[in-house]
């Protein structure tokens, strides 16, 4: 019989705003062996395998169709690969974590409000500097994509895993791509968010991957949950 | 008909041919020069690895970088040679294989950059024929011509370099073009220079920002002044028509040459010289060749400066690539200008054009 797997966020709220999601179209995703364990159920559908996963692990293995359908992050299926966005359909928004994946500056920088700013800017960073414009970030493929479709090249980009915000302060960088919600922590930092500064906006989602290998069985699986879920518009983008 | 190590025979002696010096680089090179030459757009397309120090490698992703900073060291740096290559590079694609084999040509410091430029021509000739491709489109642009234009062009001097720039992209230069028709003629209000960089300091300072490492008070202070006069310096709505329809001549060669030569004229620009030097190349074509001219045809890399071309095959991929780059040399850290010129030929396509 076929089956398909729904991999869920393995731990912290995120978890739990999965199960209440399903649990409001009368799904239960249950995990009998506690929290230690990595496989669960889904009940009210037969043919579902639930897996726990860190959300980082779910955006790649939905990209390369390891597994079917899954909860993450948006800004994850554009980090994780190139391809990532076309790789997959969002099927549904669950309303959680939304973010903001901005470009921003330190606020004294009065000469740049937009991209094309930083354009101009970047050109003669190296003439003036001696060295390239740095741009901290843990979002590599996300900024890469951004800068080239406003065509700067002259860049680079250092890669930072936490505490991106403080990166023009402690000299690590010059300006800064990160997540945000509200802006605060940025404000914060005395950094400001270019007027056309938002690359994308991300927020959790129930995701279902395109690169899966779909049979019309598997299909008809989860065109169940999806129907459950209220999100059967996204079947045919499979 | 050839077989494909006959082919491969003959491209191996096309690279090491008279006067020419075949050379191999090492396939594990330093990333940093890569990033450094050609920035974080063509880094995503290095296969990185890290040494046990921390040190960034990559695997060969193109020749002319190493050829070039190795010539650079050598005694030989600033007198004239041609090299030659064939091997794997590696370059992180979308899909599919990663490891593909180039060969090619570099010219530096030829005493005439025309001759240069037509033995980089006959070379990437002489490659299709080995590989019996026909009906290759040759697309030439000019990025000489273009800086000769803009230099030429009606527009406060502030705006060249930033429509420079965005040459080669079409999106970002659309987007100049059009902030530059809607352009109002600004008359805020603006402080002096002193106030504006003490309260600048101010600022950054409280930001906790070095006032030495990276953008200092002056520099930023000064180009918001500029934006302010920028925004005052309205580029005339004729020059934004001119360099529209410049930019949208593209076709066969001689036609699209007719049309930027009265474009220039209608103009008052001279670009004789420029058109000259490309019409003798087409010439070296033959009328049968089918060349193409696009105006706005340019690679995104700033050392980049005369002619540049692309051979496209049946399948619509790139077979051949180049042109002249004077500008790479001092980049990599020559300390005058050093001719340059050279192409890049794909062999694992053109062996698909081959059994196609």
């Amino acid at each position: 019989m076929s089956s398909i797997t729904l991999a869920v966020p393995s731990k912290g709220r995120l978890e739990e705003v999965t199960r209440e999601t399903f649990a409001r179209a009368g799904l239960t995703i249950t995990r009998p062996g506690g929290a230690r364990s990595y496989l669960g159920a889904l009940e009210g559908v037969d043919g579902v395998t639930v897996r726990f996963y860190p959300a980082g692990e779910i955006a790649r293995e939905l990209i390369r169709g390891a597994i079917d359908i899954g909860v993450t992050g948006i800004d994850l299926i554009h980090e994780t690969a190139e391809h990532g966005p076309e790789s997959v359909v969002i099927a549904k928004p669950l309303g959680f974590g939304n973010a903001d994946v901005v470009v921003a500056v330190p606020d004294p920088w009065i000469d740049v409000t937009q991209m094309h700013d930083l354009s101009d800017v970047a050109s003669d960073f190296r003439a003036r500097h001696g060295r390239w414009l740095r741009i901290a970030t843990k979002y590599v493929n996300v900024t890469r994509r951004h800068f080239a479709a406003h065509g700067i090249a002259e860049y680079r980009i250092v890669e930072s895993l936490g505490a991106t915000e403080a990166a023009p302060a402690a000299g690590v960088a010059d300006i800064i791509v990160d997540i945000t919600s509200s802006g605060s922590t940025l404000a914060a930092n005395q950094l400001r968010i270019l007027e056309d500064g938002v690359i994308l906006k991300s927020e959790a989602a129930l995701i279902v991957s395109k690169t899966a290998d779909w049979d019309a069985q598997r299909l008809a699986l989860v065109g169940q949950v999806l129907t459950r879920l209220g999100a059967e518009g996204a079947l045919a983008q499979i | 008909m050839t077989t494909s190590s006959e082919r491969l025979a003959a491209l191996a002696a096309l690279v090491e041919g008279e006067g020419v010096t075949r050379v191999t680089p090492p396939l594990l090179l330093p990333a940093g020069p890569y990033f450094d030459l050609a920035g974080e757009e063509f880094g995503r397309r290095l296969l990185l690895t890290t040494g046990g120090d921390g040190t960034e490698f990559c695997l060969r992703p193109d020749f002319t970088l190493p050829i070039v900073t190795d010539y650079l060291k050598s005694e030989a740096a600033g007198k004239p040679a041609a090299f030659g290559y064939l091997g794997p590079i590696f370059r992180q694609r979308r899909t599919g294989v990663i490891e593909f084999d180039q060969a090619g040509l570099e010219l530096l410091a030829q005493p005439d950059a025309d001759v240069a430029l037509d033995r980089v021509f006959g070379f990437a000739r002489q490659t299709l024929e080995i590989f019996n491709v026909r009906h290759a489109v040759v697309r030439l642009g000019g990025v000489g011509l273009f800086e000769a234009l803009l230099a030429g062009l009606d527009m406060p001097d502030v705006w060249r370099p930033r429509i420079r720039n965005r040459f080669g992209h079409a999106e970002a230069l659309e987007r100049l073009l059009t902030r530059l028709a809607t352009q109002a003629n600004g008359k805020a209000e603006t402080p002096d220079r002193a106030t504006l960089i003490e309260q600048v300091t101010e600022q950054m300072l409280a930001a906790g920002l070095s006032l030495t490492e990276g953008r200092g008070p002056e520099e930023i202070a000064d180009r918001y002044l500029e934006q302010q006069a920028l925004d005052a310096a309205l580029v005339p709505g004729a020059t934004l028509e001119l360099l529209r329809s410049y930019l949208a001549i593209t076709g066969e060669a001689e036609e699209a040459l007719a049309a930027i030569e009265a474009l220039a004229e209608h103009a008052g620009i001279d670009l004789s010289a420029r058109l000259g030097t490309l019409r003798r190349h087409l010439n070296a074509f033959g009328p049968a060749a089918p060349v193409t001219f696009d105006a706005a045809f340019s690679p995104r890399l700033d050392y980049y400066t005369g002619v540049v071309f692309e051979m496209t095959g049946q399948g619509g991929h790139v077979l051949a690539s180049g042109g002249q780059y004077d500008r790479l040399l001092e980049r990599l850290g020559a300390t005058s200008r050093i001719a340059a010129s050279g192409c890049a030929v794909w062999v694992d396509r053109l062996e698909r054009e081959a059994l196609a």
